[in-house]
C-alpha cells in the first residue's frame, strides 16, 4: 500500500514536472537570494530589523560615499569625499562641501542632483518623518546652500564627527517621494526610485521580491547579473535544501556551522564568516535585587564581592564554548569596544581556570556544600548558610543563546555554584522601566544577552555606564542596569563625548573597556560572526562586517 | 449490585484486550511510563554535556546519538517523555473537568443556563485555535506572576483552555438524552438533590464516551505541545520534551537528522497507542461490536 | 431557511463581539508591544521611540484605543500595520486566496480521500482491509505535521530525484516557478508536498470517522429492510447507508476547521506558502498588533460563515430538518 503510494506520488512529480517545472527561461541571468523573513519596508531609515537592509542595499541605499569591506569611508556618488586636505571640510571643520559625480540619474531617468541631497537633509532631520535609524547628525546641520546642481555645502552647528557616515546610506529623490512628514505612506518605500544598480520590479507579499538591472546605473556595463530575486524562505532545512539543488545562490544567516555545510554542499556551494556586530556578555546585577530598590545603594548579597565575580569568569570555558559548542562561529570577545574604529584589544584577566575559580570562592567565603552547590560561611554580604544560587536571565527563541546558557550552567556546576536559566519573551528582558522589565527595575543576578553596533558609540555606552543612568523611578530610562558606580568611567565618558579628536575618543573607551575588565561589571564572552552561503558559481562578491548581503551586488557575475 | 458492577467492568476489560492492537499498545504506552520514571538509571544525566563530543551518530554508545552539546539523546528523550506525558495527561484532565462540568450543567438544567454556556462554548469553537495558543501563551508567560513563568504549566492551562469545548459539547448531549430516561426521572420523583442525580446515577453512565473522548484529546494535547514548542512557544529550555529537543534540531536536520528523528518519533509512537487504546475502548463500551475473530 | 440564516448571522454578532473584546486586551495588555525591537537597537534614541509610541496613539488608555479600533473595523477598515506601515485590509487580501487554496485543495483530497475509505472499510468491519485501513490512517493521524512536512522535504526534494533530468520531484519554496506565475499546473506542482502534509491527518480522521458513522447507520431499519428488499449492494451502501453517514460528517467538518487553519500554519511556514498563517506567525513575533488582531478577527469570521454554510448544507441533505 505505502509502496503503491509512493509510486504515484512520484509518476505524478514526473507528470507534473515534465510539463510544469525545468527550464527558467526568462531571458537573462538571474541569481536567486534566500532571506528568512519578509522586509517590511525598503526605506533603510525607517527599518528596525537587519532583514530590510539586506534586500535595500540592492537598490536604494547607493549614497555619496559608502564604507568599504575594510571599514574606510569611500567616495560612490560623491566625486571624493570631503576633507581638510580637499578643502571639502573646513579648518573649524563645521563646513562640509560635497560634490556630486557629473551625469548621475535616478534610476527612473531623472538627473540627481544636489537639490536632492538638500532634500534628503531635510526629512532626516524632520522629527515628524518617523525615521528611526541614521537620523543623528542630521539636527546638527544648520543651513544648506546648493550654489549649483552637483555642488551642496552644508554648515554645522557644532563639529559632528560622523558627518561622512551619514550619507553613506542612500539619498532620497525629491521628484519621487512626497512629504517629508508623510514618509511612512511614501509609496517609494515599497517601489523606491535609486541610484542603486537595481529596481524593484515585482514584490509578492511572503513570497518573493525581484529587482531587475536599473538601466541609469552610474557605472558603465554593471550590474553584470540581469536580475535578483529575495525568496523569503523562513524553513532552515528548506533554505538549505534549496542550496543543494541550485536552486538559489545565495543564502542569508544559514543555521548550519561552515564545516558541517562546506561538507553538505562540497562542490555548491561554501559559507563565509566575516565578523559580525552581536557582542555575547553576561551582566551581572551589582545591587540587591528583588529588594524594591532600584538604585545601586545595597549590594548584591551574592555578587555584589567581587571575587565571585571574578570566580564565575574564571570557571566559564571560552574555549570550549567558541569552538565545540559554537563551532568557530564566533570569535573571542573581552570588552564593549569589539570593532570600528575605537575598537580596543585587551586582553582577558581571568581566562578558564577552575582552581582559580575554586581558590576565589573559597576566599570569598563560600564553602562546598552537601550537594554541590556552595553555601556561605563568612562572605562578605551574605548571611551565612545562603546558597550560591543565581538566576540567569535571558530571552526565548535564539539558539546560540540557549546553547551558551547551558553550557554556563554546566561550568558554574563544576565549581559549586548554581544558575537557574529563566527565559523571558524578547518584550519582556528588553522592556522598559514601566512594563517591570526586571533589568529596569534591579530585579535580576545574571543577565545574558548580545548586544549590537553603533557607528557612533557614545550614546549608547554612555547609558550603559555612567552612574547617572542608574535607573530609578525618577530616572526610567537610564540604562545602566549593572548599578555600576565607577567615577574614572564617568569621567572617560564624558572626555570622550566632548572631544573630536578621534584618537583621544578612543583613548576614552578603552580606559571604560578595561575598568568593565577590572571592575567586572559583565563578562564578555564572544562576538558573533555573519555568515552567508554563496554558490561556488558565482563570483565578484565580497562580504563585508559593514555592509549586508546585496552590498556590491553590481560586480557580481557567474563563472 | 456490586457484583454487576465487578462483571460489568470485567466485560469491557475483555472486551477492550479482544481488540489486540489495543493491547499492545496498553503495552507499548506502559513501557513508555516505566522507562520515563525510571529515567535516573540511565548512564547519562540529561544535562551532563560533553561538548566535544557533539553530533555523534546513534552507535552503541549513544542510542540515539547525541546533540549540538554532547549530550545523551536517549536520556534525554527519556525525561522528555516525562514532561509530555504529564503535559498530555494533566492538560486532558483539565479540558475533561470543565467539559463535564458546563456540560453536565447545560445538558441537565437545560433553559436560560444552557444558551449561555453554549454560546460561550460556540464562541470558543470559533477562535482560530492554533492562533489563540500562541497569543495566550505569550500573553501569560508575560504577566511576570511567578508560577506562569513555569512554561510547563502555562502550556497545560493553554491547551486545556482551549479544547474543554469538546468534552462539554458531548456531556451535554449525553446528558440531554440521559435525563429523560426513567430511572432519572423516578430519582427525581423521588426527591434526589440535583447535584446527586448528576454525580451519582447519570454521569456513571457518561464514563464510556468520556474516556474515548478523552483518549482522543489527549493524544492532540502530545501534539499541540509539540508544535507549540516547535514554533518556539510551548516548554522552554532547559527542560526537556520531544517538542523543544524537536526545535533545536531545525537547523541541524542534515547535520544529524537523528536529533529530529527520533523525537518525532516519540511523538508518533505514543500518539498511535493512545489512538489504538481510544479504538479499543470505543469497541469495549460499544454494544454492537461483534468481533470477527 | 434563509430566515434561519439571517438568524444565525445575527446570533453570530455577539460572538464575534466577545472574541473581540477578549483578543484586543489579550494583545495589547502585554507589556513591550510592537516596538520592542526597536528599544533593543542601540542606534534608535529612547526618545525617537517615545515620539513614535505618541505617534501611533500606544499610550492611550486600552478602552479608547479599543474603541477606535472597534469602530474602524465596523467601517471595514482593519487599521494599517505598524512595521508594514500598509493597511491591514490590503495585506490580509494578498494572503487569503492562498491559504483558501491550499485549505481548499487539501479539504477536497481528504474528502476524495476518506469517503472511499470510510465506506469500503464500513463494508467489511474487521476484515484484512479494515484493518490495515486503520493501521494506515493511525499512522496518519499519529505524525505530527511539522516533522511529516520535514520528511517530504527530505525524501522527495532532496534524496530522490528524477532519474532523467536529475532534478527533485517536488518543489520546496512558494507558489509558482521563477517566472512562471499564473501556470496552473505549475501550481499544481507546488502545491503537491503541502496539500500532502495537511491533508494526511485529515483523511484519517474523517475515514475513521464515516467508517463508525456508516456501521451506526447500517444497524438502522431502513437499511435492513432496503437489503431485505434485495436492494445491490452499492445501492444499499452508497445510495441509503453513506447519505445517512454523512450528515454527522458536515457538522464536524464545520467544527474542525479551526483545527484545519492551524495545520495550514505549520504547514505555510516550512513550504514558504505565503498564507494567512505565515502572516500571523511574522506579525507574532514582531508585535504588529493590527496585522494579529485583523487575521484572527478575519480567520474567525471565515470560520463563522463556513459554519453556517455547513449547517445549511445539512439541511440540504437532510430534509427531515426543519428550520423553524
Amino acid at each position: 500500500m505505502k509502496l503503491k503510494l509512493l509510486t504515484l506520488f512520484v509518476v505524478l512529480g514526473l507528470i507534473l514536472s515534465a510539463c510544469g517545472g525545468g527550464a527558467q527561461s526568462s531571458g537573462g541571468q538571474t541569481v536567486t537570494l534566500i532571506i528568512p523573513e519578509e522586509p517590511t519596508t525598503l526605506n533603510f531609515f525607517m527599518a528596525d530589523a537587519a532583514i530590510v537592509r539586506q534586500v535595500a542595499e540592492a537598490t536604494a541605499m547607493t549614497g555619496l560615499a559608502t564604507i568599504d569591506e575594510n571599514g574606510n569611508y569611500v567616495p560612490v556618488l560623491a566625486q571624493e569625499l570631503p576633507t581638510l586636505e580637499n578643502g571639502g571640510l573646513s579648518d573649524d571643520y563645521q563646513t562640509v562641501t560635497w560634490k556630486l559625480k557629473e551625469g548621475l540619474k535616478w534610476s527612473d531617468g531623472e538627473a540627481i542632483t544636489s537639490d536632492d541631497v538638500r532634500f534628503t537633509v531635510e526629512v532626516l532631520s524632520n522629527p515628524g518623518s518617523g525615521a528611526l535609524v541614521g537620523t543623528s547628525g542630521f539636527d546638527a546641520i544648520k543651513s544648506i546652500e546648493t550654489p549649483d546642481d552637483l555642488t551642496t555645502v552644508l554648515t554645522y552647528s557644532e563639529p559632528y564627527p560622523g558627518y561622512l557616515d551619514q550619507f553613506a546610506y542612500g539619498l532620497y529623490p525629491r521628484h519621487a517621494t512626497g512629504e517629508p512628514s508623510d514618509m511612512a505612506n511614501w509609496e517609494w518605500n515599497r517601489n523606491p526610485v535609486g541610484a542603486g544598480p537595481f529596481v524593484v520590479s515585482a514584490w509578492t507579499s511572503g513570497e518573493s521580491i525581484t529587482l531587475t538591472k536599473n538601466p541609469n546605473y552610474y557605472e558603465e556595463g554593471k550590474p553584470y547579473i540581469d536580475s535578483l530575486v529575495f525568496r523569503i524562505v523562513p524553513e532552515p532545512a528548506a533554505q538549505t535544501a534549496m542550496m543543494l539543488n541550485g536552486e538559489a545562490q545565495f543564502q542569508l544567516w544559514p543555521g548550519e556551522f561552515k564545516a558541517d555545510y562546506d561538507k553538505l554542499l562540497k562542490g555548491k556551494a561554501t559559507q563565509h564568516l566575516i565578523p559580525g556586530i552581536w557582542n555575547m556578555a553576561i551582566d551581572f546585577n551589582l545591587s540587591a535585587p528583588f529588594d524594591g530598590d532600584p538604585t545601586a545603594e545595597t549590594p548584591h548579597p551574592i555578587l555584589g564581592d567581587i571575587r565571585v565575580r571574578q570566580a564565575i569568569a574564571s570557571a566559564i570555558n571560552y574555549q570550549s564554548l567558541q569552538q565545540d559548542v559554537l563551532k568557530g562561529s564566533v570569535t573571542d570577545s573581552t570588552n564593549p569596544f569589539a570593532y570600528g574604529w575605537y575598537q580596543c584589544d585587551l586582553p582577558r584577566k581571568f581566562g578558564y581556570d577552575v582552581d582559580k575559580a575554586n581558590q576565589l570562592l573559597e576566599e570569598a567565603g563560600w564553602v562546598m556544600g552537601d550537594d554541590g552547590i556552595r553555601v556561605a560561611k563568612g562572605a562578605m554580604y551574605a548571611e551565612d548558610g545562603t546558597r550560591l544560587s543565581l538566576e540567569l536571565q535571558g530571552y526565548t527563541a535564539f539558539d546560540p543563546l540557549q546553547l551558551t546558557e547551558e553550557f554556563i550552567v554546566e561550568n558554574l556546576k563544576a565549581v559549586g555554584v548554581e544558575a537557574r536559566i529563566q527565559n523571558y519573551d524578547f518584550s519582556i528582558i528588553f522592556g522598559t522601566y514601566e512594563d517591570n522589565s526586571p533589568r529596569a527595575i534591579g530585579d535580576y543576578d545574571m543577565l545574558i544577552f548580545d548586544r549590537g553596533f553603533t557607528t557612533e558609540p557614545q550614546g549608547y555606552n554612555f547609558d550603559a555606564y555612567h552612574s547617572s543612568r542608574i535607573p530609578t523611578a525618577e530616572n526610567p530610562t537610564g540604562g545602566n542596569y549593572f548599578r555600576w558606580v565607577n567615577p574614572e568611567v564617568d569621567k572617560a565618558l564624558e572626555v570622550a563625548g566632548s572631544n573630536f579628536d578621534i584618537q583621544t575618543r578612543k583613548d576614552a573607551y578603552c580606559t571604560v573597556g578595561q575598568a568593565v575588565i577590572d571592575d567586572m561589571p559583565q563578562v564578555y564572552l564572544y562576538l558573533f560572526q555573519d555568515n552567508y552561503g554563496v554558490a561556488d558559481n558565482l563570483e565578484g562578491y565580497v562580504l563585508s562586517t559593514w555592509g549586508s548581503m546585496s552590498w556590491g551586488a553590481q560586480n557580481w557575475k557567474y563563472k | 449490585m456490586i457484583e454487576r458492577e465487578q462483571s460489568m467492568g470485567w466485560l469491557i476489560t475483555r472486551r477492550f484486550f479482544k481488540h489486540k492492537l489495543a493491547g499492545i499498545a496498553i503495552g507499548v504506552l506502559a513501557i513508555l511510563v516505566f522507562a520515563s520514571a525510571l529515567a535516573f538509571v540511565a548512564p547519562y544525566s540529561p544535562t551532563d554535556q560533553e561538548p566535544t563530543n557533539s553530533f555523534q551518530k546513534p552507535g552503541i554508545q549513544h542510542w540515539f546519538g547525541t546533540d549540538e552539546l554532547g549530550r545523551d539523546i536517549f536520556t534525554r528523550i527519556l525525561y522528555g517523555s516525562r514532561v509530555s506525558l504529564t503535559v498530555g495527561l494533566l492538560s486532558t484532565f483539565l479540558s475533561i473537568a470543565v467539559g463535564v462540568i458546563v456540560g453536565a450543567l447545560s445538558g441537565y438544567f437545560g433553559g436560560w443556563i444552557d444558551t449561555i454556556l453554549m454560546r460561550i462554548t460556540d464562541a470558543f469553537l470559533t477562535l482560530p485555535t492554533i492562533f489563540v495558543l500562541i497569543l495566550l501563551a505569550g500573553f501569560l508567560r508575560e504577566q511576570q506572576v511567578p508560577w506562569l513563568q513555569n512554561s510547563v504549566l502555562v502550556v497545560i492551562i493553554i491547551i486545556a483552555a482551549l479544547s474543554w469545548m469538546w468534552p462539554a459539547r458531548l456531556v451535554r448531549g449525553l446528558f440531554l438524552v440521559l435525563r429523560e430516561r426513567e430511572f432519572i426521572t423516578a430519582t427525581r420523583a423521588l426527591g434526589g438533590s440535583h447535584l446527586r442525580i448528576i454525580v451519582q446515577h447519570i454521569l456513571p453512565n457518561c464514563i464510556g464516551p468520556i474516556l474515548v473522548s478523552g483518549t482522543l484529546q489527549m493524544a492532540s494535547a502530545i501534539i499541540t505541545e509539540s508544535g507549540l514548542s516547535y514554533l518556539g512557544f510551548g516548554v522552554q529550555p532547559p527542560t526537556p520534551t520531544w517538542g523543544s529537543i524537536l526545535s533545536t534540531a531545525q537547523n541541524q536536520v542534515f547535520r544529524a537528522p537523528w536529533i529530529a528523528f527520533y523525537p518525532g518519533l516519540m511523538i508518533f509512537i505514543t500518539v498511535m497507542a493512545i489512538n489504538y487504546i481510544g479504538d479499543g475502548l470505543r469497541d469495549a463500551f460499544d454494544p454492537y461490536v461483534i468481533h470477527a475473530d | 431557511m434563509r430566515t434561519y440564516a439571517l438568524r444565525r448571522i445575527a446570533q453570530s454578532i455577539p460572538i464575534l463581539f466577545i472574541i473581540s473584546v477578549m483578543l484586543f486586551f489579550m494583545v495589547r495588555s502585554a507589556p513591550g508591544g510592537p516596538l520592542t525591537a526597536a528599544r533593543r537597537n542601540p542606534n534608535i534614541s529612547k526618545e525617537q521611540i517615545q515620539a513614535l509610541e505618541e505617534k501611533l496613539g500606544l499610550n492611550d488608555p486600552l478602552p479608547v484605543q479599543y474603541g477606535r479600533w472597534l469602530h474602524d473595523m465596523l467601517s471595514g477598515n482593519l487599521g494599517d500595520s505598524i512595521k508594514f506601515h500598509r493597511p491591514v485590509n490590503e495585506m490580509i487580501a494578498e494572503r487569503i486566496p492562498n491559504t483558501l487554496l491550499l485549505v481548499g485543495i487539501s479539504f477536497l483530497v481528504t474528502l476524495i480521500a476518506a469517503i472511499p475509505i470510510g465506506v469500503w472499510s464500513a463494508r467489511k468491519p474487521y476484515s484484512k482491509f479494515d484493518y490495515s485501513m486503520t493501521t494506515v490512517t493511525f499512522i496518519g493521524q499519529s505524525i505530527p505535521v511539522y516533522w511529516l512536512g520535514l520528511g517530504l522535504i527530505i525524501i522527495f526534494y532532496v534524496t530522490i530525484k528524477n532519474p532523467v533530468t536529475g532534478n527533485p520531484f517536488f518543489p520546496v519554496g512558494g507558489m509558482n516557478t521563477q517566472g512562471r506565475s499564473g501556470d496552473v499546473l505549475d501550481l499544481l506542482w507546488h502545491l503537491a508536498l503541502p496539500v500532502t502534509a495537511l491533508s494526511l491527518g485529515w483523511i484519517a480522521w474523517y475515514s475513521r470517522f464515516l467508517r463508525s458513522s456508516m456501521l451506526d447507520v447500517l444497524h438502522e431499519d431502513y437499511v435492513r429492510t432496503a437489503r431485505a428488499k434485495g436492494a445491490a449492494d452499492n445501492v444499499v451502501y452508497y445510495k441509503h447507508a453513506l447519505r445517512n453517514a454523512i450528515l454527522p460528517l458536515v457538522t464536524l467538518i464545520a467544527l474542525d476547521l479551526p483545527s484545519l487553519f492551524a495545520g495550514a500554519l505549520f504547514v505555510e511556514t516550512i513550504f514558504s506558502w505565503p498564507g494567512m498563517g505565515r502572516l500571523f506567525w511574522d506579525a507574532a513575533k514582531g508585535r504588529d498588533y493590527p496585522v494579529l488582531l485583523g487575521v484572527v478577527m478575519i480567520t474567525a469570521v471565515l470560520i463563522i460563515v463556513c459554519n453556517i454554510l455547513a449547517d445549511l448544507a445539512y439541511g440540504w441533505l437532510n430534509p427531515q430538518v426543519k428550520y423553524d
